[in-house]
C-alpha cells in the first residue's frame, strides 16, 4: 500500500503509533515518489529507528535491518560464500564426481569436465545473503533500515554508494545482481562523525530534533496511556527544562517514555522531591549530569526543595528564564 | 517558478551551503511532486533535497521567505461585511475626515511657513496626507499595493541596496513609514469616532477595526516580502564566497573577521576528515603477527581448515600531551591553535591539554566540558596576555613538577608556540627530561622558519630536541602537519 498524499502518510504513521511531524511525513512521501533513500539525523533517541519500522508497517513491507558498527565489512553486510556447505557438498558428491572424472582419458579432459561443473559450487545455492543482498534480491518489496551509519568506517560508506544509487551489487563469481523492486531505504545517523558529501548527495535529508512539548505529550499519552494527564504534562515539561541545561547527554523521547512508565509503576501522583530523587536516574544517565540536573531543579525553587510543592512547577516558575541564555541548546 | 528556484539555489551557494548539480535536480523533481500551492510542503521538499547539514538549515530558513514570500494572507475587503447603509456611513465619514484634515493642513500651512521650515516640508505634509489616504484605501478595500507603488515607496524610503538578509526587518520598517504608517493610528481613531457619532453599531465598528488590523499585518508582510525579494535579487547576483585555496595559504595574522569565520569552519572540516583518515590508518596497520586463536575461531565453519588467516590487530592507542603558548606574540593564531587542540583532544581519548604564558595551566577540563567557542574563550580570558612575560622555562618547570604524569612512553608531546622566551632560560634539561619519558616530541611553530633564532627566539635550541618540527603559518601547513602526526611518521 502506498499513501497517496502527505496527509495520508501522516495518518498511516499515526495508526502505527508513530506521531510524525508534517516534515517527516513530507520527506517520506517524497522518498517514495522520487525513489531516494532518506538520511535521518538527530540526537539519539528521537525515534529515527522507529521511523524505519513504522514506515515498513505503513507500506506493509518487510523490514530488513542492518546495524552498523566499526569494522563492518562487505561479508557481513552484503554476502558471504558458505564454505562449510560447499565443502559438505563436495564430500557428499564425491562418488558422483568420481564417476564423472574416472572416464576421462587425460588430465586435461578431467579438468575440463570439472570446470564445466564449477557453476554448481559457485551458485546462489551457496551464497549466504546478508541484509543488503537480501533487500535487493527479495521477491517482495522491502524497507531497508541502515542503522547508525556514522558508526561504520569510511570505506563501508563508499561501498554503500553503489547500492544506494543504482540498487545493484556485483558478485565477481555471479555477475551483477539487480534489485527486483526498489527498496525504500532509511539511513540513520547520530552525527558522531561527518558523513561523506557523496553519501549525503544521494539522500533526502531529514533532521529530527526533540519534539515540542505538545507533540511529546501526545507521544507519552499514546505510549503510556496509564499516566495521569496532569502528571504527564508536568513530566514532559520537566524533561524539556532538562534539555535546556548543559548536560553531557540530554534525555531523549525514549527516556521520557521510560520515565513515564517508571512513574506509573511507582504509582506516583505528583512530582515531589522523593519521586524525583528515586527516578531521575532513568532520565539522566551520567553521574555528573545527575548532580547538575539535581542542582538545577533544586536551585530553581527559592527554598531548595524543602516545601512539598511539585518540583516541576518550581522549576518552571524559577529563574530558569534568565539562565536559558547561558545554557542554550548547542545548535541554536 | 523554475527560475526562482534556480536563483534560490544560487543564493544558498552564495551563503556557503554546498549544493551539487544532482541535488538541484532533485529539488526540481521534489517541487514537481509537492507543487507550490502547499507552501510548507514545498519548503520541506526543497530543504530535504538541498540542505544536507543541520547547521545549514537556519540559512535555508532565512533565505526561503526572501524568494518564495512568507505566505502571508491576502488583504480582506472590509466593505463586504457591511450593509449598504453602513457602507454609505463609512464613505460619508471618510469624506468628512478628509475635509477636516485638509482644513487642518490649510491652517497649519502659514504656521509652518513662519517656522522657517521652508518649501520641502510643505510639500512633504501634503504628500503625507495623500499617502495616508492611499494607505487607508488599501486597508479598507483589501486592495494590495501595486508593484509600481511599492517601487515608489522604496524610492522615498531610500532603501539601501544591501544584500544582507539581516536587513530585511529594518528596511521593512522604513518602507512602512514611507507608506504613511506613522499617521495611521491617529486617523483610524478619528474614523472610528466619526462612525460611532454617525450612529454605526458598536459591533460593526469592532469588526471593521479587526479587519483593518489584520489587513495592516498582511500589508506589512507584503512589504517585507517586497523588501526580501530585492535583497534576494542582489544576493543571487553576488559571486559565491567559499574559503578557497588562497585562504588556506593566507597567514593567520592577516585574516578579516569573516575570513576567520570561514577558517574556523575549515578547522572543523579538517578535524572531521582527520577522524576518518585516522580510522583508515588504524585499519591498514591491521597486519602483522599471526593470531592463532582468532584464526581457529574464524575457520571453525571450514572444518578447521585455515582458509582465512587472522592477524593480531595492533592497537595503536595514541596519547597526547598538547602544550600551547598563548602569549602576546602568539595571540593572533592562538585561537586557531586552541581550536585545533580542542578537536585533537576530541579525537584522541587520552589527551591532555595545557596552556602557558608565564606559567603552565592545565586546560583539558575546559575543553572536555564546554563547546569549542566557549572553551577557547574561557582559556584566553583565564590566561590574559601581559607584556614580555612569556617564560617557557618556568612553565616547563611547573609542568615537570605537577603534570609529568601526563607523559609516558606512549605519549606524543606536541608544543605549539614560537619559542620566543624573552631571554629567559630555555631549560633544555627539562625538555630533555620530557623527551626521555615521551614517545616523541613534535613542535608546531607559526613563525616562518627564517625568523627562528632571531631576537629572543630560542627555537634553534629546541629543534634538535624534537623528533619533528613543523612551520604552521597557515591552514594548509597545519593540515599537512597534523596529517603527518596521525600517520605516526
Amino acid at each position: 500500500m502506498r499513501p497517496n498524499s502527505i496527509s495520508d502518510m501522516r495518518q498511516a504513521l499515526a495508526k502505527q503509533q508513530y506521531i510524525a511531524s508534517e516534515e517527516i511525513a513530507t520527506v517520506l512521501f517524497l522518498a517514495e515518489q522520487l525513489d531516494k533513500p532518506v538520511l535521518a539525523e538527530g540526537p539519539a533517541g528521537v525515534g529515527k529507528t522507529e521511523l524505519g519500522k513504522a514506515w515498513a508497517a505503513v507500506t506493509g513491507r518487510e523490514l530488513i535491518r542492518l546495524q552498523c558498527y566499526e569494522g563492518l565489512d562487505e561479508t557481513k553486510a552484503l554476502y558471504e560464500w558458505e564454505y562449510a556447505k560447499q565443502m559438505l557438498y563436495t564430500q557428499l558428491l564425491r562418488d558422483k564426481l568420481h564417476d564423472l572424472l574416472s572416464s576421462a582419458s587425460s588430465l586435461t579432459q578431467a579438468a575440463d569436465r570439472l570446470a564445466a561443473e564449477e557453476d554448481v559450487f559457485f551458485s546462489r545455492r551457496f551464497l549466504l545473503p546478508r541484509p543488503l543482498l537480501k533487500a535487493i534480491t527479495s521477491e517482495q518489496p522491502v524497507v531497508l533500515l541502515i542503522d547508525e551509519i556514522d558508526r561504520s568506517d569510511a570505506e563501508f560508506e563508499a561501498f554503500l554508494l553503489e547500492i544506494l544509487s543504482d540498487f545493484q551489487v556485483s558478485v565477481p563469481e555471479l555477475g551483477t545482481i539487480r534489485a527486483h523492486h526498489m527498496p525504500l531505504v532509511v539511513l540513520t545517523s547520530n552525527n558522531t562523525r561527518e558523513l561523506s558529501e557523496a553519501l549525503k548527495r544521494r539522500c533526502l535529508y531529514l533532521y529530527i530534533d526533540y519534539p515540542a512539548v505538545e507533540t511529546e505529550l501526545e507521544i507519552v499519552r499514546m505510549k503510556v496511556p496509564d499516566l495521569a494527564p496532569q502528571l504527564a504534562r508536568q513530566a514532559v515539561e520537566l524533561v524539556h527544562r532538562l534539555r535546556q541545561i548543559d548536560l553531557k547527554k540530554h534525555p531523549s523521547i525514549s527516556e521520557t517514555l521510560d520515565w513515564a512508565r517508571a512513574l506509573v509503576t511507582l504509582n506516583a501522583h505528583l512530582l515531589d522531591r522523593q519521586v524525583l530523587e528515586t527516578t531521575l536516574s532513568v532520565l539522566v544517565k551520567h553521574e555528573s549530569d545527575l548532580a547538575r540536573a539535581r542542582h538545577a531543579i533544586a536551585r530553581s525553587g527559592p527554598n531548595g526543595g524543602a516545601g512539598d510543592e511539585p518540583a516541576a512547577a518550581r522549576l518552571r516558575l524559577g529563574r530558569g528564564g534568565t539562565r536559558e541564555g547561558r545554557y542554550g541548546p548547542p545548535n541554536s | 517558478m523554475d527560475r526562482r528556484i534556480v536563483e534560490f539555489i544560487a543564493a544558498l551557494r552564495a551563503a556557503g551551503v554546498r549544493v551539487s548539480l544532482a541535488e538541484s535536480n532533485d529539488a526540481f523533481r521534489a517541487a514537481e511532486k509537492t507543487g507550490v500551492l502547499e507552501r510548507d510542503t514545498f519548503r520541506v521538499g526543497l530543504r530535504t533535497t538541498l540542505v544536507k547539514e543541520a547547521d545549514d538549515q537556519p540559512v535555508f530558513e532565512q533565505l526561503f521567505p526572501l524568494y518564495f514570500g512568507s505566505g502571508g494572507p491576502p488583504l480582506q475587503n472590509a466593505g463586504q461585511q457591511l450593509t449598504p447603509e453602513q457602507r454609505a456611513m463609512l464613505a460619508a465619514a471618510l469624506r468628512a475626515l478628509l475635509q477636516q484634515m485638509q482644513q487642518q493642513q490649510e491652517q497649519n500651512r502659514p504656521e509652518r511657513g513662519r517656522s522657517a521650515a521652508g518649501q520641502p516640508q510643505q510639500g512633504g505634509s501634503s504628500d503625507a496626507l495623500s499617502q495616508l489616504l492611499r494607505l487607508l484605501r488599501w486597508l479598507l478595500s483589501g486592495q494590495s499595493p501595486s508593484r509600481e507603488e511599492l517601487d515608489q515607496a522604496g524610492g522615498t524610503a531610500g532603501l539601501v541596496p544591501g544584500a544582507d538578509p539581516g536587513q530585511q526587518k529594518w528596511q521593512t520598517r522604513r518602507m512602512m513609514r514611507a507608506l504613511g504608517m506613522q499617521g495611521l493610528p491617529e486617523m483610524l481613531e478619528a474614523l472610528w469616532q466619526a462612525l460611532a457619532e454617525a450612529g454605526m453599531r458598536r459591533e460593526a465598528i469592532e469588526q471593521l477595526r479587526q479587519t483593518v488590523e489584520a489587513n495592516q499585518e498582511a500589508l506589512e508582510q507584503q512589504v517585507a516580502d517586497y523588501v526580501g525579494a530585492g535583497i534576494a535579487r542582489r544576493l543571487a547576483a553576488q559571486p559565491p564566497r567559499r574559503p578557497g585555496p588562497e585562504l588556506m595559504d593566507r597567514p593567520f595574522e592577516s585574516l578579516s573577521e569573516a575570513e576567520a569565520d570561514a577558517l574556523r569552519a575549515q578547522v572543523r572540516r579538517l578535524a572531521a576528515s582527520l577522524r576518518s583518515r585516522a580510522a583508515l590508518r588504524q585499519k591498514q596497520a591491521d597486519s602483522g603477527n599471526f593470531d592463532a586463536r582468532r584464526t581457529m575461531r574464524a575457520n571453525l565453519r571450514n572444518g578447521g581448515v585455515p582458509l582465512e588467516l587472522r592477524y593480531k590487530r595492533r592497537h595503536l592507542k595514541p596519547k597526547l600531551a598538547l602544550i600551547c603558548d598563548v602569549s602576546t606574540s602568539m595571540r593572533h593564531c592562538a585561537e586557531f591553535m586552541l581550536r585545533l587542540i580542542y578537536e585533537l583532544q576530541d579525537q584522541v581519548t587520552k589527551a591532555r591539554s595545557f596552556a602557558f604564558i608565564d606559567d603552565m595551566r592545565e586546560i583539558s577540563q575546559d575543553f572536555a566540558t564546554y563547546q569549542p567557542d566557549v572553551a577557547v574563550e574561557r582559556v584566553l580570558t583565564r590566561l590574559p596576555p601581559g607584556s614580555y612575560n612569556t617564560d617557557l622555562g618556568f612553565s616547563l618547570n611547573t609542568f615537570c613538577h605537577e603534570y609529568l604524569d601526563a607523559v609516558d612512553r606512549r605519549t606524543t608531546v606536541i608544543f605549539v608556540g614560537d619559542g620566543r622566551n624573552n631571554f629567559n632560560g630555555p631549560r633544555l634539561d627539562l625538555v630533555d627530561a620530557i623527551k626521555r619519558r615521551a614517545r616523541r616530541i613534535i613542535w608546531l611553530n607559526p613563525e616562518p622558519a627564517r625568523l627562528w633564532g632571531s631576537g629572543d627566539s630560542d627555537m634553534p635550541d629546541y629543534v634538535p630536541m624534537c623528533d619533528s618540527v613543523h612551520e604552521v603559518g597557515n591552514l594548509a601547513q597545519l593540515a599537512a602537519a597534523v596529517d603527518q602526526l596521525l600517520a605516526g611518521r
